[in-house]
């Protein structure tokens, strides 16, 4: 019998690492060095910042050690700090696993947020965090011969990572790629996508719905006509569709109708419908729901479910009673200051219902 | 004020010379939920860069101590080493650790600075500490009965605690108290006395027993054993700088949190004056239970600003560093109410402390009227 002896060095100097750093890890002070470290979460710094027309960036990004390779089409949250606190959005890597790094593409959608601030402020150099990249919107373990891929306005970023992935990749089938958008200044990418395209297993057309197409491009709006006439074997065709909703419901409606491949698509996520004072308020791990009162807290509402979350002082001091909200609006009871929340915890003695709720319960 | 109008608006505060209606209590907690509102609002980037930089600055002090420590068998170096890493707990455990497991900092949205997963440099685990400290004491503060830091299971600070004669020895174990004080509060949490009144069950104390022992073992390990070991020939230097900190970091978080609460006008109630109580009450009782200690901005940072303990308990989870914009502001409103404002320097405030301890081991009470007028 053949024993393994081996001496495990690097777990032991590991374990050796966290026992001097207790209560904290070793990464926490290495984050005095650099700030990338930590034991908790991705961090990440701006390695370049590429513009993309006047309303657009493309980050490419020095994620630390936790960082894993996302399969082309996944997305992230992003996390930046703006004024001190930290937001989140979601974002699709336009990179494609094999760049040497990750990178997003990001449109300005307003003044304020997330990706006003990564458009308009962010530099090299500076810091943000991912979470792992998650997401189905990817190819299926080997790639159908003929894809359609249909994108319009901010959809073309995870498209542009699957494309870029195939094509360097040995794959010998047919792609056809429609981008549908409003005007050249919009458009992302659009260096790169010009680049991929000079590949002859790649039939790119850009499609202009506002603007005057310039040598090669086309004008013209997507809908069944344009389709038929457009790709002619369109039906036969895997689909892959990422754009704003409207766009979306044609592309799925479509293919309920005429599809004969499989349809995968990317919804970004849309505005929940407002709620006035009080809502649904959905336990997520017990299953139940209940309708709670503007004027009723989240934990009385749980209470009132026949639940019994942990809580202290009910009365928003003690903090003991802080629970994830999975996706909802909530109102401060106390300063009546309404919120979207994704994934974030909050005291639920003293925050209402304003809206849907979902809470990890 | 006539029999009716009483009737409507009946006087529930008479302390001290102090009488205050009804009405008025609620006028003043609405005050002072104005302040807090105003604060809390104007929260952003100054005061992220505030903690962020103490972070990095306590954990720069760290590194440096420990190394300094490695050379222990210079004087100068086990000195400064010593003093560094003293420092560095005492920052912490204080200005970091403890106000970070108030939520002060949740608002960052930093999972390193979330009082949800933080952990400080103590015996004490954080899960106990915020059970202990953030409910039980914050919500009950100088509940006799109710508030566990009103002596600690062993002390008898307020008139309302019945003698008995071990209390005889409280002058003397006070200083034991005082340098092991992270073991008081970890082990404290334990309950023992209610552990023998039945209060609760042999299973529950086992489990606590257990979580406190897991990270005492961590603990002692890293300071006691592993940072010594590494210095090789130099252990017993390394080891005598570790337990000189933490000696340090437990006689200066005591007597902090003595000053915080037990001065000679820092008032006790009981249970029965607690039934109902509105919001305006318990701020009242926040107010009225506190004690601020005076100084300069390095001495507020040294304290965890529980020099200012009168503002950390009016508002537990504002940004520490806010509390002393918040304590002039207080104080205004507190003598508009014709309401104590309890405040001194460390070594009067200590000295009254002391005063309490020493005549409490005796049977019987304090002068009858404690409060100024």
């Amino acid at each position: 019998m053949h024993l393994e002896t081996r001496f495990d060095t690097a777990g032991w100097m590991r374990r050796l690492g966290k026992a001097l750093a207790t209560p904290f890890d070793p990464e926490d002070y290495l984050a005095l060095f650099d700030a990338r470290h930590s034991a908790r979460e991705i961090r990440a710094r701006v390695h370049r910042v590429r513009r993309e027309g006047d309303r657009a960036v493309t980050l490419e990004l020095a994620p630390n050690r936790l960082w894993r390779p996302h399969k082309a089409g996944q997305h992230v949250m992003l996390g930046v700090d703006i004024g001190g606190v930290r937001h989140q959005r979601c974002f699709s890597l336009s990179s494609a696993p094999s760049d040497p790094r990750p990178a997003i593409t990001v449109k300005r959608h307003g003044p304020g947020g997330v990706s006003d601030h990564l458009v308009n402020h962010c530099r090299e150099g500076d810091l943000v965090t991912l979470s792992p990249a998650t997401g189905d919107f990817v190819l299926p373990e080997a790639a159908p011969e003929r894809i359609l891929f249909l994108t319009a306005g901010s959809g073309v970023t995870p498209v542009h990572s699957i494309v870029k992935s195939l094509l360097a990749s040995n794959y010998e089938g047919q792609l056809v790629w429609a981008h549908f958008e409003r005007g050249y200044h919009q458009w992302l990418l659009g260096e790169s996508l010009r680049g991929l395209a000079l590949d002859d297993r790649l039939d790119f057309r850009l499609v202009l719905t506002g603007d005057t197409p310039r040598d090669g491009d086309q004008a013209g709006r997507l809908n069944e006509h344009w389709l038929t006439e457009q790709v002619p074997d369109a039906a036969g065709r895997t689909l892959f569709t990422c754009g704003p909703e409207g766009f979306l419901d044609t592309v799925i409606d479509w293919h309920r109708r005429h599809g004969l491949a499989p349809l995968f698509h990317e919804r970004f996520q849309s505005a929940p419908a407002s709620g006035g004072d009080g809502g649904r308020v959905r336990f997520a791990r017990s299953g139940g729901d209940v309708q709670a009162e503007g004027a009723q807290s989240l934990l009385e509402a749980a209470e009132a479910a026949g639940l019994r979350p942990k809580h202290g002082c009910r009365m928003g001091i003690c903090h003991t009673c802080k629970c994830r909200v999975t996706r909802g609006r909530v109102r401060d009871l106390q300063s009546g200051a309404r919120r979207e929340l994704a994934d974030q915890e909050i005291r639920i003695c003293v925050h209402g219902a304003d809206g849907d709720v979902e809470l990890d319960l | 004020m006539n029999a009716k109008v009483e009737e409507l608006d009946p006087i529930i505060l008479e302390r001290g010379g102090t009488r205050l209606t009804r009405s008025q209590v609620e006028a003043f907690g609405r005050e002072i939920d104005a302040l807090r509102e105003e604060i809390m609002n104007d929260l952003g980037e100054a005061d992220a860069r505030y903690i962020r930089r103490l972070v990095k600055t306590q954990k720069g002090m760290e590194l440096a101590g420990r190394g300094l420590l490695f050379l222990g068998v210079l004087p100068p170096a086990w000195l400064a080493g010593t003093a560094l890493l003293s420092v560095s707990k005492i920052l912490e455990n204080m200005e970091i650790g403890h106000n970070v497991m108030h939520a002060q900092w949740d608002w960052l949205n930093d999972p390193a600075l979330d009082s949800s997963t933080y952990d400080w440099d103590n015996t004490c685990p954080a899960e106990q500490w915020k059970h202990s400290h953030n409910y039980m004491h914050h919500t009950f503060t100088n509940v006799v009965g109710k508030d566990r830091d009103v002596g600690y299971g062993i002390m008898r600070l307020s008139d309302e605690q019945r003698w008995n004669p071990l209390y005889l020895f409280q002058p003397a174990y006070n200083w034991v108290l005082a340098a092991l004080f992270q073991w008081g509060v970890a082990f404290h949490d334990l309950e023992y006395e209610k552990l023998l009144k039945g209060e609760k069950s042999w299973a529950e104390y086992r489990v606590q027993r257990r979580k406190i022992m897991k990270k005492v073992r961590k603990q002692v390990l890293k300071d006691y054993l592993l940072f010594p070991a590494l210095a090789g020939p130099f252990f017993p230097f390394v080891f005598a700088g570790n337990l000189s900190a933490n000696l340090a970091r437990n006689l200066w978080a005591y007597l902090i949190i003595f000053c915080g609460h037990f001065t000679e006008h820092a008032e006790m109630f009981t249970e029965e004056e607690i039934v109902g109580e509105t919001r305006g009450q318990w701020y009242l009782r926040q107010l009225l239970g506190s004690s601020n200690l005076e100084g300069g901005p390095l001495f507020h940072i040294m304290s965890g600003n529980l020099s200012h303990q009168i503002e950390h308990h009016l508002f537990p989870d504002m940004p520490s560093n806010r509390y002393r914009q918040a304590a002039p502001r207080v104080r205004a409103i507190a003598e508009r109410y014709g309401l104590h404002y309890n405040t001194g320097r460390l070594s009067r405030q200590f000295g009254t402390v002391l005063k309490r301890i020493h005549r409490l081991a005796l049977p019987g009470r304090r002068r009858a009227n404690s409060a100024p007028v």
